[in-house]
């Protein structure tokens, strides 16, 4: 107003005015208030002031001239209305003001209890002013600055209008310097009033009145503090009031906090819990100084458990988005409820808290009956879990913050143990089924050293160490395996005990229990239905498999490994199916939506597998299984691939214009793999094992020197077998003895890997007892004679395709189903036969041919045709 | 003038070709700097019509390009390059041009393309096929192909459905004819031979006597394992088209059959019968695959066999000389 924007000023008054006829119903009831009619005589006074004014007047701009006089007549309008509040008024402007005050506690502290204790508390409020002398003092002589303030408010007041930021605005400046308590107790009343009614409109009009406040500080304050000091301002607010100083205003003084008193509070700022202008973080704060009050007073555990409950959900609600993750301080703010709420849980055998529990029957006050409680500890800490898991997602896994956060993993497995000890004798099977899961989800993933040195039979390194040992209980594994046993017997939801299952399997494949975790795999059948789940658990599904395979790969079995691992790994996105990344995709494919929802079910970096230890896993498995079946398999026409990511690799090197020595893990892989081609074990043998591949890859496991042994075993064993396949032709005899100096292997060794190979009808060969060789056989056939058996089959297959076309001539239908099955399938089989009984299977095949009857001979010319031209071409 | 002889009625055979060696030495040479496995190297022909046989009495090759220029116009450098010729008193009419084959793979679409053009535009062009491969192994390989007139019609009827390949009785055998080839020079060069053969220090290797086989034959083998594989394809696409053909003969008697019941059950209650619908119209019959690529497949599968019968009969001659040799010796 001092800027004199009359136009503004038109507008807020309008405002005003609309506010005041939608909060009628309580002025019917209350009256109107003070502040309204003070404000409204005010204004009319500067207006006249003005209007006398004639020279500024014709400073104005029309706008505002025109503006001025509207507001002008407005009001006087207006003001017709409220003619006796103001002529009270301006006979006494500092009373109707303290008055005001006094109203405005009463009416905050009318609502938290009856109305009939309006006058009682309204006493109360103003002693509780007068408490700072210094604050009324300055209200009154500054009477006239304060009128201006009100009137400046006004013209500002349209660049906020929201109602939670004017708050804390104020309560800013009122922690700013001493006096300005009252404002801040005075605001706290309005807070308390806003969270009550919850109407905002009021709300607004309240604020106005707070506004006042504040532009009466700000006036006293620098002008240029106003900009900036709002946002520090506000952080400070969250931490910084203590509780103290706030608890008068909770309640007023002299009332008796009586247990009945608190709930009621308790449910009025609950009430305010979800609307829109509600201040999430005062509203903590105002939980936590009832839980003070309640816990100054002795009001039982029955309200502070009811209270913590509170504390810890508004906790939860801070974040309006499922995605937002929480503070750090909020975070360990909940955390420490949890844990106070469990402590006095623990404490008290006398509390019931369930879910069912109504709210009307809930008994929170001191009597010999126990305390029945309405809430969910339980659901408290799965939400406390998921909230660490979102901290995790959230937090660079890089940094030293990571590993910050981390440690609170402790204390929240240390929470759910608790809880999971508090259920065990409280809750239903069904809670202890869930709280146990979460005991495992926490578990199944680690590595437990303990448990792994102490079966390796090694002491702990100093007698101390081997004391905290014993002292930690149980292994893991005797952990989960009860845990998991409870839920498969107990649990009745299906999800549950799958993730149960997955989870054991996970574990017991971790810790090399591969037989147990095999078992257990498929007993659950799990890999018929999997696909049906959802997608979290299918992640855990398929960490489980990849997990299953990496052990059977420590334990040597190849193909075992290989299986598990190819669903993964042929997809080429195994990072995006163990959900620990997203793949970059087009956006076509997925939405911002969705890639937000993916970006949730992500797995926290600390329960990660490493991506690369898979995927050499994975190669070095599928070299040790495509290598020699390559070489065994080299002229077959229709050799089939055991693993086309392999074969992918491979070729990927063979493009390499330039082969340096290798540097990556895949090139690693790919270099042995040609070795072992050769039949070269040394050379595949330093190529996958050595420092690099070390370093990535082998010091990874937990029993790495074991892993090493196991591989380059099978590195030797299977390069025998390659070589043998590859250069067999080349040989009459090779004696055993010299294989077993090649591949470093004992004779028996070779000899078992042989035998194997000839009962198989591998390798076309015997084996020479007393001289102790390898005698060949010589029935492979060379590439040309190879080369000569496809083509007479493909020539097969075209005499086929034209003899249809020959049926379809003849209308014969269905005369050549039969030779398809007949003859095509037979002809494949003959092809395969050694050389030296080809003519037998010309034999067959013509005794097929007439075989075929009456059919055939309407067509004789042309079957001699083609039969001709099939022999010929052998 | 000459040329205009026997051709300009259009009914005499070129019975022979006769080629220069100096044509011959040009080609082996142009395959031997540009060419490379299984690439391929093109040339123009010039030469003359004398009586009834050609003679073709100088070339010279197309050059390789990349496809960046594309800038590059073959035909504006041909005409040049003729023109050129000319001026240096050389035959410059056009009369076929020269490709050099991979294990004897020439049988294709782009060669009956672009044979049918130059027959087309100069009756008497021929296409010579330089074997280098066979070459190598010691003897000579340079063959001379036209289409054969049957082709020549089919072609310009651009219509290869099987109907009218059926109607044309043209065959794999009947697609390209061979003129016969000879070598021949003029009396000086032939001295000049005869000297250069007593004094050449003759070289010591017979490629001629080589009795490995098997590489030349499984190459040989590849191929032909590929083309038969085509063959199947096209056979398989032409089962489907015959299946639905009779599928949809068989529709069309029964609506016809269906419609002739309807319109006598009409015409007893007295009501007129329906109209006749365009037939044709409702049943449209399936696309006929061309022939023409199983035709060229069959002809290049010919071929090959001919290459390997001829190799496997002159490679077993070898052997059982060699084993007489070896009984010999021991």
């Amino acid at each position: 107003m001092k800027i004199r924007d009359m136009s503004k000023c038109l507008e807020e008054f309008e405002q005003l005015c609309r506010a005041f006829l939608k909060s009628k119903t309580i002025v019917d009831k209350e009256g109107v208030p003070q502040f309204y009619v003070r404000l409204l005589a005010d204004l009319e006074d500067y207006l006249n002031q003005l209007w006398e004014d004639k020279e500024g007047k014709k400073k104005m701009n029309k706008n505002n001239a025109k503006a001025l006089s509207t507001l002008r007549q407005k009001i006087r309008k207006y003001n017709k209305d409220f003619e006796t509040e103001i002529t009270s008024y301006k006979e006494n402007p500092e009373q109707s003001a303290e008055e005001e005050e006094k109203d405005d506690a009463g009416s905050a502290s009318s609502s938290e209890s009856d109305d009939d204790d309006d006058d009682d508390e309204g006493v109360t409020a103003k002693s509780l002013l007068k408490k700072k002398p210094q604050e009324e003092e300055k209200k009154a002589p500054e009477a006239s600055k304060f009128l201006k303030g009100a009137a400046d408010e006004e013209s500002e007041s349209e660049d906020d209008e929201e109602s939670e930021d004017w708050g804390s605005d104020s309560v800013d400046s009122g922690s700013e310097s001493e006096d300005n308590e009252g404002a801040a107790a005075s605001l706290a009343v309005v807070f308390l009033k806003k969270a009550q009614d919850g109407d905002k409109q009021t709300d607004r009009k309240k604020d106005d009145r707070r506004k006042k406040h504040k532009k009466k500080e700000r006036l006293e304050e620098e002008a240029d503090e106003e900009g900036d000091g709002e946002e520090g301002g506000w952080e400070k607010v969250k931490g910084g009031v203590p509780l103290v100083k706030e608890k008068p205003k909770m309640f007023a003084k002299g009332t008796e906090i009586n247990s009945a008193v608190v709930i009621k509070k308790l449910s009025e700022i609950l009430q305010a819990r979800g609307k829109k202008g509600t201040d999430r973080a005062a509203q903590i704060e105002l939980f936590h100084a009832l839980a003070g009050i309640s816990n100054e007073n002795n009001l039982g555990e029955g309200i502070l458990v009811k209270i913590k409950f509170n504390i810890v959900s508004s906790l939860y609600d801070y974040n309006p988005n499922l995605a937002a993750f929480m503070k750090p301080e909020m975070w360990k703010k909940c955390l420490e409820c949890i844990d106070e709420l469990l402590d006095i849980l623990f404490n008290n055998n006398n509390i019931f808290i369930g879910e069912n529990i109504a709210e009307d029957s809930e008994n929170l006050a001191i009597s010999d009956q126990p305390f029945r409680v309405r809430g969910c500890i339980l659901t408290l800490v799965e939400r406390m879990d998921e909230e660490f898991t979102k901290v995790m997602q959230n937090t660079d896994p890089h940094s030293q913050e990571y590993v910050d956060n981390l440690k609170d993993e402790g204390r929240v497995c240390g929470i759910i143990d608790r809880l999971l000890q508090y259920l065990e004798s409280k809750g239903s099977t069904e809670e202890v089924c869930r709280v146990f899961l979460r005991r495992i989800m926490h578990t199944y993933y680690k590595f437990d050293y303990k448990a792994h040195r102490r079966s390796l039979g090694l002491q702990g390194e100093t007698k101390s160490e081997q004391d905290q040992e014993e002292s930690e209980g149980e292994d893991s594994a005797v952990i989960m395996d009860r845990l998991c046993k409870f839920i498969y017997a107990k649990d009745r939801t299906d999800r549950i005990r799958t993730c149960a299952i997955l989870c054991h399997i996970y574990h017991h494949a971790l810790h090399s229990r591969w037989f147990q975790a095999r078992d257990l795999m498929l007993m659950s059948h799990l890999q018929d239905n999997i696909q049906h789940a959802d997608p979290p658990v299918q992640i855990l599904y398929n960490r489980t498999m990849v997990q299953l395979g990496i052990c059977a790969f420590r334990q040597g079995m190849i193909k075992d490994a290989h299986n598990a691992l190819l669903d993964i790994q042929s997809s080429g996105r195994a990072k995006e199916l163990l959900g620990q990344g997203l793949l970059m995709r087009n956006m076509q494919e997925r939405n911002a939506e969705q890639e937000k929802i993916e970006k949730r079910r992500q797995v926290p970096f600390h329960m990660h597998i490493n991506l690369e230890l898979l995927e050499c896993v994975y190669l070095v498995s599928a070299m040790l299984l495509e290598i020699p079946y390559m070489a065994a398999h080299e002229f077959d026409a229709r050799r089939r691939m055991i693993s086309k990511q392999f074969h992918h690799q491979l070729r990927v090197g063979e493009r390499q214009p330039l082969l340096g020595p290798p540097e990556s893990m895949r090139e690693h892989v790919v270099a042995a793999s040609k070795a072992m081609k050769m039949g070269d074990w040394k050379t595949c043998h330093s190529f996958i094992i050595n420092e690099k591949m070390n370093s990535k890859v082998w010091d990874l496991f937990p029993e790495a020197q074991r892993v090493q042994e196991m591989l380059v075993r099978k590195i030797q064993e299977e390069s025998l077998r390659t070589y043998l396949f590859t250069y067999s032709s080349v040989y009459d005899s090779i004696s055993m003895k010299t294989l077993s100096e090649m591949f470093e292997l004992d004779l028996p060794t070779v000899h078992s890997i042989i035998s194997k190979m000839i009962i198989n009808e591998e390798l076309m060969a015997s084996l020479d007892q007393p001289t102790q060789t390898v005698v060949m056989h010589r029935t492979e056939p060379k590439s040309l004679q190879n080369m000569a058996l496809q083509l007479a089959e493909k020539l097969g297959g075209l005499v086929e395709n034209n003899e249809r076309v020959f049926d379809l001539k003849q209308g014969v239908y269905g005369g050549y189903f039969n030779r398809d099955q007949k003859g095509g399938y037979q002809q494949k089989q003959g092809y395969q036969r050694a050389p030296d009984q080809r003519g037998g299977y010309q034999q067959r095949q013509g005794y097929q041919r007439d075989h075929k009857g009456g059919y055939q001979q309407k067509q004789n010319y042309q079957r001699g045709g083609y039969r001709t031209q099939n022999q010929s071409s052998y | 003038g000459d040329r205009l002889n026997g051709f300009e009625n259009g009914k005499t055979q070129l019975l022979c070709l006769c080629v220069r060696l100096q044509v011959v030495l040009k080609i082996i040479k142009h395959y031997q700097e540009e060419g490379q496995g299984s690439e391929v190297v093109q040339g123009v022909l010039l030469g003359l019509v004398v009586e009834d046989r050609l003679e073709i009495t100088n070339c010279f090759p197309f050059p390789q390009h990349t496809e960046d220029d594309v800038d590059f116009d073959e035909v504006q450098y041909q005409m040049e390059m003729m023109r050129s010729l000319r001026h240096v008193n050389i035959d410059h009419l056009h009369v076929g041009w020269y490709q050099s084959t991979y294990y004897g793979s020439f049988v294709s679409r782009a060669l009956l393309d672009s044979q049918f053009s130059y027959q087309h535009a100069i009756e008497e062009s021929v296409v010579l096929i330089y074997d280098p491969i066979k070459t190598a192994q010691g003897s000579l390989c340079l063959k001379a192909y036209r289409l054969t007139p049957k082709l020549m019609e089919i072609c310009k009827e651009k219509d290869f459905s099987p109907e009218a390949l059926k109607k044309a009785c043209i065959g794999y055998e009947h697609m390209l004819e061979e003129v016969p080839i000879v070598i021949k020079n003029s009396h000086l060069i032939n001295v000049l031979l005869l000297d250069l053969q007593e004094k050449s220090t003759v070289a010591d290797k017979h490629e001629l006597l080589n009795l490995s086989s098997s590489n030349h034959l499984e190459k040989s083998l590849q191929l032909l394992m590929d083309r038969v594989d085509g063959m199947s394809q096209e056979i398989v696409k032409y089962n489907t088209y015959c299946r639905n053909l009779t599928k949809q003969q068989q529709q069309k008697q029964q609506y016809l059959q269906r419609r002739q019941q309807e319109n006598t059950q009409r015409q007893s209650r007295g009501e007129p019968p329906l109209p006749e619908e365009d037939i044709n119209k409702m049943f449209k019959p399936p696309q006929a695959p061309p022939r023409m690529d199983t035709l060229l497949i069959a002809g290049q599968v010919n071929n090959y066999c001919q290459n390997i019968k001829a190799f496997t009969s002159q490679n077993l001659g070898k052997l059982f000389m060699a084993e007489a040799l070896q009984g010999h010796s021991s």
